[in-house]
């Protein structure tokens, strides 16, 4: 701004203190909030992961194992000897000043508890550098294929786990069924249909499935003998998951490279599976977790070996895995006490205690999972078919244009209707009056897709109105009616919006707490649900229980680990909508 | 453009070359759309005040006027495309095929898939050459062979030879004129018999709005050419006939396009065309 | 007219197509209904239940009572609202004391101070500070916050309080006032600016003098929006305030004037209405009592005050959207 420093000569100065006073103060309002959250997740996170015992040893030979090599894999796929100086000067400088004014603020002012100044240069001063210098590496090719690599490699065992805890409650022979009378049919009469141009077939497609799905329900009960799990999961999940994989390697490269791509990791799955059931392992997880990471992966890789570019990343997992393991072996020959992690895998397998130790997430997160993949196909239908209504189908005036404004108003009020009362409408409508039974979880399903229905409608009608009109108006005159109109033009646009939308309304969900104390949420359960009519608990509503517990090691230890538990599952859920919404806007 | 006098002689010029070409008088051909006593409102506004007007079969005829003066109006009156616009009312008779596209029974939809449309900015889909142009065949559930009518579309869109080789890429990677182009063989896919322009070269540069003018004589051996333009010496190049609209969407005069441009009845179409106004 | 030897068949088409049509868009309209069935069954849900409290405890006894105990060990059922209006106040004053001056000052930043880059990435960081579960919040406030404050400022503090909860919903409630206020900033045309600067007006009195007031009732209606969240927020103070209903001290200044003395609030636990419903259903969820009802009675409360706050909000808003 040319008057901000128009202090010619002649014209006298007119002072700026109170301007600059303000944007300091404004800067400091900004970062208030962010910097408050950022001191307690690191309190949080020492607690969870017991930092606070860890020695300077130990610290110190995981962040040269782990640390470095992954700062120094970033710096080399940045490949910017600017960054590379400005990150090693900020690392150094950052290790003397933190030091200096850690130290300082000890002696002179308050001790500051269970911190040291080498945790806190971790924090302070490596974690941003970190997430700075993965930002930047994975800006580029190296970088992107190391990270998308492990994505892979992670987002497919989290899928893979996921997806084999649903078949907890969800009744894996209808499955079976529906899919073979259902899925399998429909697919194959549409694929016939776009292979010969037979439109009759298409259409057929749709009746045909639910036919299928119905009568897969009444034969349930009719079928006297069933396959085993494992190859129900074979043929409804891996071999379309390993079909799919095939389809998209075959258009680029062929069908020799398709069927490797598809058969290696099936085959390998298949192979895990069946071993995992001679070892007494839940096989069919084995199962899924092996499918559900081989497939996309071996894709990826087809895709990243066939552009010949950045291969180098396909290290990265190798590194970090030989980072811990190196670390581990050096602290054990050194003899460091390493700290004893709140947050570790029986953590994560156990169930609940009253003995701080041996307290687990196990069942909450079962539930957790469970609801939120019935709250996602429940927001996602309704937040869609709504947006859809409000957006394509209704006029801006006369009574349909009057019942589209009431909605519209309606949708904006129920978003700000506090959960609690949403709560009270699960207790009062689905837990008693349609009895659907109190702290079940198809009610708590229920009323979170009611409690996000509004966010997701909202952010579904903003990715469709941002679809330019000329589009419409092109298909339009084509003679496309509105429904085609819709469903090949503007959802095909839309949809990569609609998803981060409906991903980031599903984190809201799953960190909800009030309205499942108020439907009765069980406080504790030792076992995983085993049926939709069970009582359960959730992430939140353990963590929740655990707070009120007295003692220190509750408080401190095991809710910090919940805690960082749910955390970590939003960054990933959020993460994946934010890639989602990059990728779609790169690709406009 | 410019809308100078200097340029008037041009104008004539060239005119006088394109009717000479012409062997059949553009009166002699069938009526493809008619308008009787047209009326259309957007609200209170008057956009088209009651036109009546007969366009030939197989000819491109232009409808030219200054901004605003109802030329796109009448232009979307005739495929319904108004009907988008919730203040839009039409009174009278658009007669298509022998029928009036404004009866009740007439679905506009229907309609639609026998009037191509092409926008004055590129539209393509954010799909693959090939789905955009066979977009129309989908949508119809055409059950012939598709790649074939894709091939002979982009060749009747004189665009085949640019893109042979890439009709998996999307149509958003081609340039403006070729995007351009695809629109054109996106409408003309599905066989209709009547392609509607909307300025449509306004928004490219100069070389390609000219193969666009090259196509649309093309065009008009197989398709009714009806073609909104501001650019009067576009119109004089390319049109059979000529409707001159004026502001308050009134139809001033409808003529041969060479009668038009060189011998208007009315003196305020000679202004209009020589610059003095508009 | 017409030479052309077939007319084209422009008729509705009938039958498959059309039953496709209205399949879909029935289908569409049926979702959106369903959105004004949840308003419609959250309203019979809470009323239906909130008219049985009402015939037990009448509004008037309901809304004036200073007594709360729904589920007493020895007698003495008592539903006064008073008590769980007063905590809640409390707790939305104070977070407003931390998110209205910290979000307005965030949005003058972001509006007009911040370089294109900066703000690109602040607001989506500052959204994170929403999306954290209240929950999370919570055992923040009751684990980290209340010890850090009762080892510096306040050694008398209980560990239970409303001060640290009131602290955390107010940095919770942050991003509300930031985001819409900054929209209505961003919303002033820069002509606006641009006469301010032609004036000689410095960046600081421009912000101040110029873009503050004239997007008034857009930061307005933000601070309305952030209160009403205030309001209904519950597990934030469920964790960390207790669930005291508590009617606070009053004391007696000088020549007699009462008072009461913040300390006394903040510092205590104390219930607001969304505690006191938590709390009731630690009891019988199937129905039928007193204190079931009430819980409906208390949302009805909620529901009826958070609506009413939106519709001014959004009636605050409409005004300014209108102005340009």
């Amino acid at each position: 701004m040319a008057t901000d420093n128009a202090n010619a000569d002649g014209f006298g100065e007119v002072s700026r203190v109170r301007g600059i006073v303000f944007e300091y103060l404004s800067l400091g309002a900004s970062v208030f909030g962010l910097v408050a959250l950022g001191v307690l997740l690191v309190y949080v996170s020492i607690d969870a992961f017991d930092l606070a015992n860890a020695s300077p040893v130990w610290l110190l030979t995981y962040f040269l194992t782990l640390v470095v090599p992954f700062l120094a894999f970033c710096l080399y796929s940045a490949n910017d000897p600017a960054v590379t100086r400005r990150a090693l000067g900020v690392l150094g400088g950052g290790l003397v000043a933190v030091a200096a004014v850690f130290t300082a603020i000890e002696t002179l002012l308050v001790p500051i508890p269970r911190l040291n100044w080498q945790l806190a240069y971790l924090f302070v001063v490596g974690a941003p550098v970190t997430a700075y210098l993965t930002y930047v590496g994975s800006g580029e090719r190296v970088g992107a294929v190391g990270f998308g690599f492990l994505g892979r490699l992670l987002g497919g065992a989290a899928l893979g786990l996921a997806v084999g805890t649903l078949f907890l409650v969800f009744d894996s022979l209808v499955w079976f069924l529906a899919y073979t009378l259902g899925v399998v049919p429909a697919v194959a009469l549409y694929a016939f249909g776009s292979a010969r141009s037979v439109p009759q077939a298409q259409t057929a497609a749709l009746p045909a499935g639910l036919l299928g799905v119905v009568a897969a329900v009444f034969l349930r009960g009719v079928v006297p003998t069933y396959p085993s799990d494992l190859l129900i999961y074979l043929w409804t999940i891996a071999i379309p998951v390993a079909a799919a994989g095939a389809f998209a390697v075959a258009e680029r490269r062929g069908r020799t490279a398709a069927a490797v791509v598809a058969g290696v990791p099936l085959a390998l799955a298949a192979a895990g599976g069946f071993a995992a059931a001679g070892a007494g392992l839940p096989a069919p997880t084995v199962l899924l977790v092996l499918v559900l990471t081989g497939v996309p992966t071996a894709v990826y890789v087809s895709r990243v070996v066939d552009a010949g570019e950045g291969l180098v990343g396909f290290a990265l997992p190798v590194l970090l895995v030989g980072g811990v393991v190196a670390g581990a072996l050096i602290v054990e020959a050194l003899g460091v006490p390493a700290p004893d992690p709140w947050l570790d895998p029986s953590f994560l397998t156990e169930a609940p205690s009253q003995t701080p130790t041996e307290a687990g997430l196990y069942p909450a997160i079962v539930g957790s999972v469970i609801i939120i993949a019935m709250v996602a196909v429940l927001s996602f239908a309704l937040g869609v078919g709504t947006s859809v209504f409000l957006e394509e189908y209704t006029p801006g005036s006369g009574p349909l244009g009057t019942l589209t404004r009431i909605i519209q108003v309606n949708v904006a009020n129920l978003a700000a209707v506090p959960s609690v009362v949403y709560g009270l409408l699960g207790l009062g409508l689905f837990a008693n009056l349609l009895g659907l039974g109190i702290g079940t979880a198809v009610t708590a399903a229920l009323t979170l897709s009611l409690l996000i229905l509004p966010i997701t409608i909202i952010s579904a009608q903003e990715a469709i109105r941002s679809v330019p009109d000329d589009l419409r108006r092109g298909s339009d005159a084509m003679g496309a009616t509105r429904w085609q109109t819709t469903k090949n033009v503007v959802l095909p646009e839309a949809m990569p919006g609609i998803l981060t939308g409906t991903i980031l309304a599903l984190g809201r969900a799953i960190g909800e707490t009030a309205p499942l104390i108020m439907i009765g949420a069980a406080t504790t359960v030792f076992r995983a649900p085993d049926s939709l009519f069970s009582r359960f608990s959730a992430m939140p509503m353990q963590i929740y229980v655990w707070a009120g517990f007295p003692q220190a090691d509750f408080r401190y230890g095991v809710v910090a680990a919940g805690v960082i538990t749910l955390l970590i599952i939003l960054v990933g859920m959020n993460g994946t909508a934010i890639l989602l919404r990059n990728r779609a806007e790169r690709g406009n | 453009m410019s809308n100078t006098t200097s340029d008037d002689s041009l104008i004539t010029t060239e005119v006088q070359t394109e009717s000479n070409d012409e062997s059949a008088p553009p009166a002699g051909a069938g009526t493809a759309v008619a308008a009787r006593d047209l009326n259309v409102y957007y609200g209170d506004e008057q956009a088209i005040d009651d036109v009546s007007m007969e366009i030939p079969e197989k000819r491109v005829t232009a409808l030219i006027g200054p901004s605003g003066c109802g030329k796109s109006t009448f232009l979307r009156t005739i495929n319904r495309m108004n009907d988008m616009i919730e203040i839009c009312r039409v009174d009278g008779e658009v007669e298509f095929g022998g029928k009036n596209v404004y009866d009740d029974d007439v679905d506009p939809v229907a309609l639609r898939r026998k009037i191509g449309m092409v926008f004055q900015k590129p539209n393509p889909f954010p799909k693959s050459i090939r789905d955009n142009v066979a977009y129309g065949l989908k949508i119809q559930g055409f059950d012939g062979d598709v790649d074939a009518r894709v091939e002979e579309s982009l060749k009747g869109a004189a665009l085949w030879d640019e893109v042979k080789d890439q009709l998996d890429s999307s149509g958003l990677e081609l340039s403006g004129g070729q995007q351009q182009r695809l629109c054109i063989a996106r409408a003309i896919a599905p066989d209709p018999e009547v392609i509607l322009m909307d300025e449509p070269t306004s928004a490219l540069d100069p070389v390609a709005a000219s193969k666009i003018e090259d196509l649309i004589d093309d065009l008009a051996e197989e398709y009714t050419v009806i073609i909104v333009t501001h650019n009067m010496q576009q119109a004089a190049r390319i049109s059979d006939r000529t409707a001159v609209f004026l502001t308050g969407g009134e139809l001033v005069e409808y003529d041969d396009t060479a009668k038009i441009f060189e011998d208007p009845e009315e003196q305020r179409v000679e202004d209009y065309i020589t610059g003095k106004f508009g | 007219m017409t030479d052309s030897t077939e007319s084209p068949d422009l008729s509705r088409q009938g039958g498959l197509t059309r039953l496709k049509e209205g399949t879909y868009g029935g289908l569409f309209a049926a979702c959106a209904v369903i959105t004004l069935l949840t308003t419609v069954a959250i309203f019979v849900t809470l009323l239906s239940d909130a008219v049985v409290f009402f015939r037990a405890t009448p509004i008037a006894e309901f809304l004036t009572g200073i007594n709360w105990s729904p589920n007493p060990a020895g007698g003495g059922q008592a539903f006064g609202l008073v008590p769980l209006l007063i905590g809640t106040l409390v707790v939305t004053i104070t977070a407003a004391f931390i998110s209205i001056p910290v979000g307005t000052l965030t949005a003058i930043y972001l509006s007009e101070y911040a370089t294109p880059n900066a703000r690109s990435i602040l607001k989506p960081l500052l959204e994170i500070l929403a999306g954290v579960p209240t929950v999370v919040y919570g055992y923040f406030a009751l684990v980290y916050i209340t010890p850090a404050l009762k080892a510096t400022l306040f050694p008398e503090m209980s560990t239970f309080n409303a001060l640290s909860a009131s602290i955390m919903v107010g940095i919770m409630t942050i991003p509300m006032v930031s985001s819409i206020s900054e929209d209505a900033m961003s919303a002033v045309p820069d002509e606006l600016r641009q006469a301010g600067y032609g004036l000689g007006a410095t960046k600081f009195e421009v912000s101040t003098g110029i873009v503050v007031p004239a997007s008034i009732s857009g930061i307005a209606s933000s601070y309305i929006l952030a209160v009403s969240r205030a309001i209904g927020e519950t597990m934030i103070v469920v964790v960390a305030m207790g669930a005291q209903a508590r009617m606070p001290a009053i004391r007696e200044a000088a020549f007699g004037i009462p008072f009461i003395n913040p300390a006394d609030v903040l510092l205590e636990s104390g219930m607001t209405i969304t505690v006191a419903m938590v709390q009731i259903t630690g009891g019988d969820l199937t129905g039928g009592t007193l204190p079931y009802n009430s819980m409906f009675a208390l949302g009805l409360t909620l529901f009826v005050v958070t609506l009413v706050m939106n519709v001014i909000s959004d009636i605050i808003a409409e005004r300014y959207r209108e102005e340009y």
